[in-house]
């Protein structure tokens, strides 16, 4: 090529990777509330939208309090995407003003079936919010997604849709490796003690059963008949790991291995599991697949099951490979 | 789901937590008993001193305390929630608070209200901002820094009720190796500081102390109880004794009982949570002192009320005796009697009748009563008290009123011998009977 | 009839006593050039005096004279100016413990939950020091002081039960105990009735007659012949210093007192005669 053509060919290419990034330019401005659901929005929305979230990592989302520049995050996006059953807590005051100005704000929660939705034992009538643990659940929020986000933005409907079933597809092969690997933990061992009670829809769906001391919110506090209900338990049940949250306190945790201890029942630490938030950003348990895909490694490690090797990423570049 | 004590009663639930059955219930009780105890008895000076809110500024203020000793751990890349280091945070804060109302009070106008006021709300406010920092970062779990608000008792490991008693015992061995030190502070500390006690370094081991309940409080039943700790178990006590010894001493056991009862409770009923009962129970104490205590309402009340009756009783014996002292009868006539003092007709009735019940009154004869022998007896008594303390009251005009107790059996209870004796000769009386009347010996009207 | 107070020597303590102060040359209670300011307002100013030994001394003046400030300034208690405060010849640092306060009743709380017999027992803390417990030694020490001014049968009642006169006396018991040799009392005789005005006289009348020194801030005019023996007028700055025969003359008494001369000329005229009537 001489130089001349060389040189052309250049700005040609330049034109040409600015008309492709073009399209690619995000068009929407989305805040969610927790970091699993910025996940699956911006699985859903790629390019087209930048996602933030106001709650990160090692959040309390029961407990936290939106701060200003939350607030105006919130006022300032195109749409928010909450989770609903009373999860967030504190910030319902700043979505009705959201909402009263006039902002798209999407509670997730309210547009599922709440006959699918557990009871909360510690409050009648209302419903345990903690949905993200079962993956089908999770996965049934991505057509609404799919649905707000076309509404605001027709022009991306098509991508979104891809996004979408792109998406469920993983989160359908995560669902069947978690089915796997739990059914690999001996029956009696299949029970998960944590700090507060955030796997009830995991317990419900995946086989296991599921307790936790402090309750459904990390609002209330365990009393000392509580925390010896479960000393019981453990020993009774020869449960041998129970986990703590990245969320909430060890405390109690650490007063339940005490107690089982000073019975002559040796229970240790399963490892730390992500309740109510993800892992750091950036890292594979930042993601949504990867905060769920660690806490079923660690409970089949800790109650005597099997981890395929490679985990879940592993396995599914096997199966890749092999079909 | 939470599990319900599987199967158990009520009963059956309280025996096990009443015989410590359960490791947990154990260091519960052991740690919240050892911080009522010293609560207890920290809370007593500290009221007696009138420094009660000043306590309330204190434990506010460990919050920023924790939040920075945290973020310090953290930066020094150590466990950031390391108890021992969390509480150091906490007493320097409060002690700092301390030092800033003492500063604020020393060099501006304010006093102590508006400076415990400001120091509170200011590092409370800082500290709940630090949390919310605290919330953002990267950094590993900042989870259950809260917890120090509203407190984790029920969740006490075997170290905290450990370090907890130890504490507690260096708390209550200083303040009774200071006893006396810190009852003359509280007392009249001028005096003291003239006697050349060192008021100032007194007041900052009263202080200090403080911090350090405060410290013990906020893991168990979290800082904005624990103020509730120190002030109700002392005001408790005050309802009960007035001896300084038995105010310190009951405030403690009141402290650890309330503490000891609030774990039962607690480790009975599921979904109590450990911290509020104990206070709940606190107060409970407080309320039932407050009206049947020795110095409660009810008791006052009914001293009162005996009293006045007493004297209503009083006063018709000695309108009966004054009756017949001037006639010759043994009759007294309703109407006589009515006319001798302002009382109506129903009032004198219900009078009359008590002390017929009493025996000291007996009716003739439909609207005529007489006075029975015991009736006599107790009537010259009374008569006789009353003369001498009016003149008592005439001729002693300046001193009379610290001494004069017309309640009083007999004056001779409360006034000495010779002094007795002397009013007898001024009414012209001779030891022990009863003299004239000094409106009598004045020019009033009446008797020989 | 009165029980003399004899001091314990306490065989671990002889030294205290060999060169006490009862046999010092120096005056109890030195002041030079005491000046005393709050918020810049002068509240004393240039006080100098001497107070005599083994006398009844009185400090009268007008309200906001300074005569409170003047013996909290000689204890230390407020900040001084300037000054230099001498006591036996030493700083009152070095002879605190023979220098016995007794302040204005209004600054104790009387509800404390406490007994006669334990106020008056303070006055032995300081002889027990740190940190030792209250003996029975204490208690009966204290209940000798008490019986000295006419209280013993009260020791176990409440201070909050006693009357004006009875607290008057606790504190002077409390004085007592302390076997001082310099007493210093800021308005023992105020709003107190008669008969424990007359037993607080006599108290202060045995001291004197044991040899110490009382200092008195007096509010009663009236009385001032026939209770002291040396007067000091104080307003701000001393006005006379001296005997009271000698110093209480209508003159001083309208330079004190200022303006409410009718009143004060009739009380000094009374002293006046009164003492002629004494001392012909």
């Amino acid at each position: 090529m001489t130089p001349l053509n060389r040189f052309l060919a250049c700005i040609l290419a330049l034109f040409t990777s600015q008309l492709v990034m073009a399209g690619g330019e995000p068009v929407l401005k989305i805040v969610t509330t927790t970091g699993m659901i910025k996940d699956v929005v911006q699985q859903v929305a790629g390019d087209r939208a930048t996602v933030t979230c106001i709650m990160g990592e090692g959040v309390d989302p029961h407990l936290y309090q939106p701060t200003s520049a939350d607030v105006r995050k919130v006022l300032g996006a195109d749409m928010v995407f909450a989770n609903g059953l009373k999860l967030e807590g504190r910030m319902t005051e700043v979505f009705e003003k959201s909402r009263s100005m006039g902002n798209e704000v999407v509670v997730i929660t309210d547009r599922i079936d709440k006959s699918t939705c557990l009871e909360s034992p510690d409050y009648p009538g209302e419903h345990d919010p903690h949905v993200w643990h079962d993956v089908t659940m999770w996965a049934s929020g991505i057509p609404i997604i799919v649905e707000e986000l076309s509404r605001i933005d027709p022009e991306g409907a098509e991508i979104y849709k891809e996004n979408g079933e792109a998406y469920a597809d993983r989160l359908n092969a995560l669902h069947g490796y978690i089915t796997w690997v739990i059914g690999t933990i001996p029956r009696e061992q299949r029970v998960l003690i944590t700090a507060h009670d955030a796997f009830g829809y995991f317990g419900r769906i995946y086989g296991i059963e599921v307790l936790g001391v402090q309750g459904i919110t990390t609002e209330s506090e365990a009393g000392i008949s509580d925390i010896n209900s479960m000393v019981d338990f453990i020993v009774d049940r020869k449960i041998s790991a129970v986990f703590i949250e990245s969320s909430v306190s060890e405390r109690n945790v650490q007063a339940l291995i005490e107690g089982a201890s000073s019975r002559g029942h040796e229970v240790k630490v399963g490892g730390m599991l992500y309740s109510d938030s993800m892992g750091a950003p950036g890292t594979w348990e930042g993601t949504y697949e990867g905060m769920i895909e660690h806490n079923v490694n660690l409970m089949a490690t800790s109650l005597g099951g099997t981890v395929p090797e490679g985990g879940f990423r592993g396995a599914r570049t096997r199966a890749a490979e092999g079909s | 789901m939470m599990l319900a004590t599987a199967g158990a009663t009520w009963w059956e639930a309280f025996e096990r937590a009443l015989l410590l059955r359960d490791a947990n219930t154990v260091w519960v009780v052991l740690g919240v008993l050892a911080l009522g105890l010293a609560s207890g008895s920290v809370g007593a000076f500290l009221v007696l001193r009138r420094r009660a809110l000043t306590a309330d500024a204190i434990s506010h203020a460990t919050l920023p305390g924790i939040a920075v000793a945290f973020m310090v751990m953290v930066g020094m890349g150590l466990a950031g929630k390391s108890m021992i280091g969390l509480l150091v945070g906490a007493y320097i804060a409060g002690l700092l608070a301390m030092a800033v109302i003492v500063l604020i009070q020393r060099t501006t106008r304010l006093k102590d209200d508006a400076a415990i006021g400001i120091v509170l709300s200011v590092f409370f406010g800082v500290g709940i901002c630090m949390l919310s920092l605290i919330q953002q970062m990267p950094a590993g779990n900042a989870a259950g820094l809260e917890s120090f608000i509203f407190g984790k008792a029920a969740a006490m490991l075997p170290g905290d009720a450990l370090l907890i008693g130890i504490v507690s015992i260096i708390i209550m061995l200083t303040l009774a190796i200071f006893f006396k030190e810190l009852g003359v502070l509280c007392f009249d500390e001028s005096w003291a500081a003239a006697r050349g006690w060192p008021v100032l370094a007194l007041d900052f081991l009263l202080t200090g102390l403080v911090a350090l309940v405060t410290v013990l409080a906020i893991q168990t039943v979290g800082l904005v109880l624990a103020i509730a700790l120190l002030i109700i178990p002392a005001s408790t006590a005050l309802l009960w004794s007035r001896r300084l010894v038995v105010v310190v001493i009951g405030s403690a056991l009141v402290g650890g009982f309330s503490a000891w009862l609030g774990a039962m409770l607690s480790a009975t009923i599921p979904k109590l949570p450990t911290g509020p009962i104990i206070v709940l129970v606190c107060a409970s104490l407080f309320f039932l002192s407050l009206f049947l205590g020795r110095r409660g309402v009810l008791p006052r009340w009914l001293g009162k009320r005996s009293l006045s009756r007493r004297v209503d009783r009083q006063h018709v014996l000695r309108a009966c005796w004054e009756i017949i002292e001037s006639s010759d009868e043994e009759d007294i006539s309703m109407g006589d009697l009515l006319a001798k003092r302002s009382w109506s007709e129903r009032e004198l009735a219900t009078v009359v009748e008590r002390c017929m019940r009493a025996g000291t009154l007996q009716r003739v004869d439909g609207d005529i009563i007489r006075l029975t022998s015991e009736g006599k007896e107790r009537a010259r008594r009374v008569v006789r008290n009353h003369r001498l303390w009016e003149a008592y009251l005439v001729h002693h005009a300046d001193i009379a009123p610290s001494h004069v107790d017309r309640d009083a059996d007999a004056i001779e209870h409360i006034l000495d011998e010779d002094l007795v004796k002397s009013l007898e000769q001024l009414l012209g009386a001779s030891a022990g009977e009863v003299p004239r009347s000094p409106h009598a010996i004045n020019g009033g009207g009446g008797a020989a | 009839m009165e029980l003399v107070l004899v001091p314990q020597r306490d065989p671990e303590q002889p030294a205290k006593h060999q060169l006490g102060p009862e046999h010092s040359p120096h005056s109890p209670l030195s002041i030079h050039d005491l000046t005393v300011a709050y918020d810049r307002r002068p509240v004393l100013w240039d006080v100098d005096l001497d107070v005599p030994s083994g006398k009844l001394v009185t400090i009268v003046g007008p309200n906001g004279a300074g005569k409170s400030t003047l013996l909290k300034a000689a204890l230390g208690l407020v900040p001084k100016a300037s000054g230099r405060i001498r006591v036996f010849g030493k700083t009152m640092k070095q002879q605190r413990s023979q220098v016995a306060y007794v302040p204005q009743r209004e600054s104790v709380d009387w509800d404390f939950p406490i007994s006669a017999l334990d106020v008056v027992a303070m006055g032995r803390y300081g002889v027990l020091g740190w940190c030792r417990p209250v003996r029975r030694r204490q208690k009966e020490e204290a209940l000798v002081a008490l019986d000295r001014v006419g209280m013993a049968d009260m020791a176990a009642r409440q201070i909050s039960q006693l009357s004006g006169g009875q607290q008057q006396r606790v504190f002077l018991a409390r004085a007592l105990a302390q076997d001082a040799q310099l007493f210093l009392m800021d308005e023992p005789l105020a709003s107190v009735d008669a008969a424990t005005e007359e037993a607080i006289i006599e108290v202060l009348r045995a001291l004197r007659t044991e040899g110490r020194t009382v200092v008195v801030v007096h509010h009663d005019l009236q009385t001032v012949p026939d209770y002291f023996d040396h007067a000091i007028l104080l307003n701000m700055r001393v006005v006379a210093n001296g005997p009271v025969e000698e110093v209480f003359t209508p003159e001083a008494l309208r330079q004190t007192y200022g303006g409410q001369l009718t009143i004060l000329s009739e009380a000094s005229e009374r002293l006046a005669r009164r003492s002629r009537v004494e001392h012909p």
